[in-house]
């Protein structure tokens, strides 16, 4: 079975008034063909960047993508629309990805008509069958993006993304423009599809517990770079990197009595600015158990206890830092 | 740990209603909802967006969204006075100096044209009664204090000059200036990377216990109400569906919305993985009065009375903290008692 | 479009009204001359009285209304089209083709547009554009010196549209250029452009009048309001009607015009909430408050 993405040496640097931006620099990636993958991190370590860049939103300053075995940039430029009907995206805010001027039925079958597919009969009865997969009433058809609440938008999105019945789905945060109670509905969704339509799904997230939750893997990132990445459940009962231990830490529990006293990790600072990452290990300038060949040379990903691979000089296969 | 305390309230809201009008929609935000809390206590008011939790709570102080013609009735009480019936000018004096309110995005209170040091030294200049010369001391130990590294080349620094985690210190600092009785926090950490949310609830909490004051802390996420809190109110469509201690709110939820809100929100340190549940439907619209629970249309134990009768808040549980719950059919089902 | 102030319409539709129904309004042809009649006051023959070659001017009036409307139609649908195709262009393409096109248009802007007309109209006198005849030179000059405006507006939308995300939605899609301007971005721009326009009339029929007023535009004895000022003027202290009848013919469309686009603006600011507004509001709330009530009872 081939996987379903492959990234290697994926670099996308941006040029600005402030100076060049290493959004991703150097990521090797790799999703299974019908995986539901997590890519977490905090604001500023290339998550999006990077979900972009595997669809090709973002053209990529170096390195390949490689998707269900194709060049990425030579398919989408030979057969535009078969890699549109393969590979399909989710955008974090669902009412800005829909014209606030076509109604929900326009949305849906905007898709259907850029492809030709079917006659307009057809194409209604497709939208209808969408509906249904997204849990929508036919009543939303008529209405305007901007009159749904925030869950239908995205149940919207959801359903135009599916249109074209993708192999591949990427999502850039669907989930933090909703409310608690909502969001859970929706990552229901995304699990549910995933089973029944038999989707590789590419999640980028910030809310771990979720992540956890439904992603089958997952890869942390930190400053335009993979810090550690592994079987979710495996990865997230021991974290081999000291940034993702942090990064769970920094989780509160719901649970109050847990919450007095469990210890927890508090870093110092904000993470710096993906405009000059620090010389050696990125994580270096926070990172509570740094040694000194940690701020000379950058440590490579390599195999940690939970059976993934994390990017630390104090991990490997038999011990990791714990801080 | 119960950081309770047994002073009486030093905020306290009852019955309030705030009616918003555009020229299209008119909107119940709050109907017939209230709160208090006092001194060297943390208060989370829970609720999705559309709840109304701000505005209950900022909407006494005369904080409300702008372009709206607003309708608030009720009672409000700050340490005793009626705030309701102040004028503008004494409402504006309380909410510089007794109420020191953060928001969710910190560049809307500092001003971008003025250094952080300034704006920070004019408030304890105006609202703690400093002279010129130690309100610049006050301002730098009011950085130093809220976690900012180097608070005298900081105090030189203008708005856009600060990271995110910074800027929310700073105006965490700014709030602190005029020496407030209640802090209130309206979303502080929903903007922020998760590493920086755990430092600015840390140091939220750390304020909190060395001036004994009251915070009043306004958000959805359950994971910072579990962190802060001493008590909860949950709200719902404008209306108080449960309330009580933290412990007694998160662990042993009793209102139908309150337990699904909690379990739509998975804990990954717990190893019994059920799955996320979920709540059914959306919120209702709040444009129309209808009688009855709030929460009738999504509650799997809706009955017939609920969409007729408004279910009034009684008193579950005899602990030190008083626990309401407004729903008498899990309190029925389940042979809880009232305590009034 | 609830609060709409729908009043100020009137004179615009009166006007465009008239323009389109103009021959069955009229009461004599604008054209015929009666020496038996020369600059005569209202009569129940002649509603405005006569000018000096005892023409009806209730007539010419009302002739004077098609004229108008007519040019000005012709001029803002090619002004509009030449300007929403090149600032589309423009913003759709970018980088150097964008430069320069955005060049052109700011240098057409920098001068007052019926500057540029008076030039080109000076340009067309010459023999090289002797087939055309005075009324087009008119259309054309006048529409060289309007679409710029148009371009400029074009592309402002088609910028800010592109940046959108629905628009990266629909290059996900597999959509292609061609569809991504005509489904999204063309309604956008036409939305704005057209009613730009329409509050743009008015200045355009009172250039059209100047034109015609200084002798460039309509040829007599094509009725035309521009014109009938001039004529009017040696004439203004037998008759001094003849000035003022379509002075203020001109004067109600264009304010007319302009107040269009004022409430087109001031559509966009809803600042209605006042004390009134909100009394009556509040009514209706009590009302619903007072039918909930009695279902709980």
């Amino acid at each position: 079975m081939t996987d379903a993405i492959v990234a290697k040496g994926l670099k996308v640097h941006f040029q600005t008034a402030a100076g060049l931006v290493r959004a991703v620099d150097g990521v090797d990636l790799t999703v299974a063909q019908g995986a539901f993958h997590g890519i977490v991190g905090e604001s500023g370590c290339g998550k999006t960047t990077l979900a972009r860049a595997l669809i090709g939103l973002q053209s990529a300053t170096e390195g390949q993508v490689q998707i269900l075995g194709r060049d990425r940039s030579d398919w989408a430029r030979s057969d535009r629309k078969g890699f549109a009907r393969a590979v399909q995206f989710i955008f974090q805010d669902p009412l800005g990805s829909m014209s606030r001027r076509q109604t929900v039925g326009q949305t849906l079958e905007e898709p259907l008509q850029i492809h030709s597919v079917g006659d307009a009969k057809a194409r209604r009865a497709r939208v209808a069958e969408l509906l249904d997969l997204v849990a929508l009433p036919a009543t939303v058809l008529d209405r305007l993006p901007r009159s749904l609440s925030g869950g239908q938008r995205q149940r919207v999105s959801i359903a135009r993304a599916l249109a074209l019945s993708p192999q591949v789905l990427i999502c850039d945060e669907p989930l933090s423009a909703l409310d608690v109670s909502v969001r859970a509905q929706i990552v229901n969704l995304f699990a549910r599809l995933q089973a029944q339509l038999g989707l590789t799904i590419v999640i980028v997230a910030h809310d771990l517990a979720i992540v956890r939750e439904v992603c089958s893997a997952v890869t942390v990132m930190y400053l335009g770079r993979v810090a550690e990445e592994g079987v979710a459940k495996a990865l997230f009962a021991d974290p081999a990197h000291p940034y993702s231990q942090a990064l769970l830490s920094a989780v509160p529990s719901p649970d109050p009595r847990i919450e007095a006293t469990r210890p927890r990790i508090l870093l110092a600072g904000d993470p710096p600015s993906p405009r000059n990452p620090p010389p050696g290990c990125r994580f270096s300038t926070r990172c509570p158990v740094v040694e000194p060949r940690c701020r000379e040379t950058e440590p490579a990903l390599r195999a940690v206890q939970h059976g993934g691979a994390a990017a630390c000089h104090l991990a490997d296969a038999n011990i990791h830092a714990m801080i | 740990m119960s950081r309770h305390s047994q002073n009486g309230p030093i905020y306290e809201v009852e019955g309030l209603v705030i009616d918003l009008y555009t020229p299209t929609v008119s909107v119940r935000a709050v109907d017939g909802a209230g709160f208090y809390v006092a001194p060297g206590e943390t208060l989370a008011i829970v609720g999705e967006s559309g709840s109304g939790k701000t505005v209950m709570t900022l909407g006494p102080l005369g904080l409300l969204p702008e372009g709206v013609a607003v309708d608030l009735r009720g009672t409000a009480r700050a340490d005793g006075k009626d705030i309701l019936s102040m004028s503008p000018t004494d409402l504006s004096r309380l909410r510089g100096g007794f109420f020191g309110v953060i928001f969710q995005d910190p560049m809307s209170a500092l001003n971008p044209m003025l250094k952080i040091g300034p704006q920070l030294a004019e408030q304890a200049r105006r609202f703690a009664g400093l002279s010129a010369e130690e309100a610049k001391k006050e301002a730098v130990s009011l950085l130093a204090r809220s976690g900012i590294p180097d608070p005298e080349d900081r105090y030189d620094r203008y708005p856009h000059e600060l990271s995110g985690g910074m800027l929310q210190r700073a105006m965490i600092a700014l709030a602190l200036a005029a020496r407030p009785r209640v802090l209130i926090a309206d979303e502080p950490t929903t903007a922020l990377d998760a590493t920086v949310q755990a430092q600015i609830l840390a140091l939220i909490r750390q304020i909190q216990k060395e001036d004994g004051i009251a915070v009043i802390l306004i958000t959805h996420d359950i994971g910072a109400v579990s962190v802060l809190a001493d008590r909860v109110a949950v709200l719902y469509a404008g209306q108080v569906a449960e309330e009580g201690s933290a412990i007694d709110v998160l662990t042993a939820p009793v209102h139908p919305y309150t337990r699904g809100l909690l379990a739509s929100v998975p804990d990954f340190r717990s190893n019994n993985a059920t799955g996320t549940k979920e709540i059914p439907g959306i919120p209702p619209n709040q444009a129309q009065l209808e009688p009855g629970c709030r929460f009738a249309d999504r509650c799997e134990l809706v009955q017939p009375q609920c969409r007729t009768h408004r279910p009034p808040l009684v008193k579950v549980g005899a602990g030190p903290v008083p626990h309401r719950v407004a729903c008498p059919v899990v309190m029925a089902a389940e042979g809880i008692v009232t305590h009034d | 479009m609830k609060n709409w102030p729908w009043a100020i319409l009137a004179p615009a539709v009166i006007f465009v009204l008239i323009g389109i129904f103009s021959p069955w309004i009229m009461t004599h042809d604008p054209a015929a001359q009666d020496y038996g009649a020369l600059l005569q006051g209202p009569s129940g023959a002649h509603w405005l009285g006569t000018d000096y070659l005892g023409r009806d001017m209730f007539s010419r009036i009302i002739g004077g209304a098609r004229t108008s409307l007519v040019a000005m139609a012709f001029v803002l649908m090619a002004a509009l089209a030449i300007g929403v195709v090149i600032g589309s262009f423009a913003g759709y393409v970018g980088g150097k083709t964008e430069l320069v096109l955005i060049s052109v248009i700011d240098i057409a802007l920098a001068l007052p547009s019926l500057v540029i007309a008076l030039a080109l109209m000076g340009v067309f006198a010459g023999e090289n554009f002797s087939w055309m005849s005075d009324y087009w030179k008119m259309i054309v000059a006048l529409t060289l010196a309007w679409w710029a405006n148009y371009a400029r507006m074009s592309r402002a939308v088609v910028v800010a549209e592109l940046q959108q995300p629905y628009i990266e939605a629909a290059r996900v899609m597999g959509a292609s250029h061609i569809w991504i301007f005509t489904r999204h971005i063309l309604p956008h721009v036409l939305g704005l452009v057209v009613v730009y326009a329409s509050a743009d009339a008015g200045a355009l029929v009172l250039a059209i009048a100047t034109l015609s007023f200084l002798g460039l535009g309509v040829a007599p004895p094509t009725p035309e309001w521009g014109q009938m000022l001039v004529d009017g003027m040696s004439y203004i202290e037998e008759n001094p009607a003849l000035v003022i009848i379509p002075g203020l013919a001109l004067t109600a469309v264009v304010v007319s015009f302009n107040l269009l686009g004022e409430a087109f603006a001031l559509q966009k600011v809803p600042r209605a909430v006042r004390g009134r507004f909100l009394a009556r509001k509040k009514a209706a709330r009590a009302a619903e408050e007072a039918a909930r009530k009695e279902v709980e009872a």
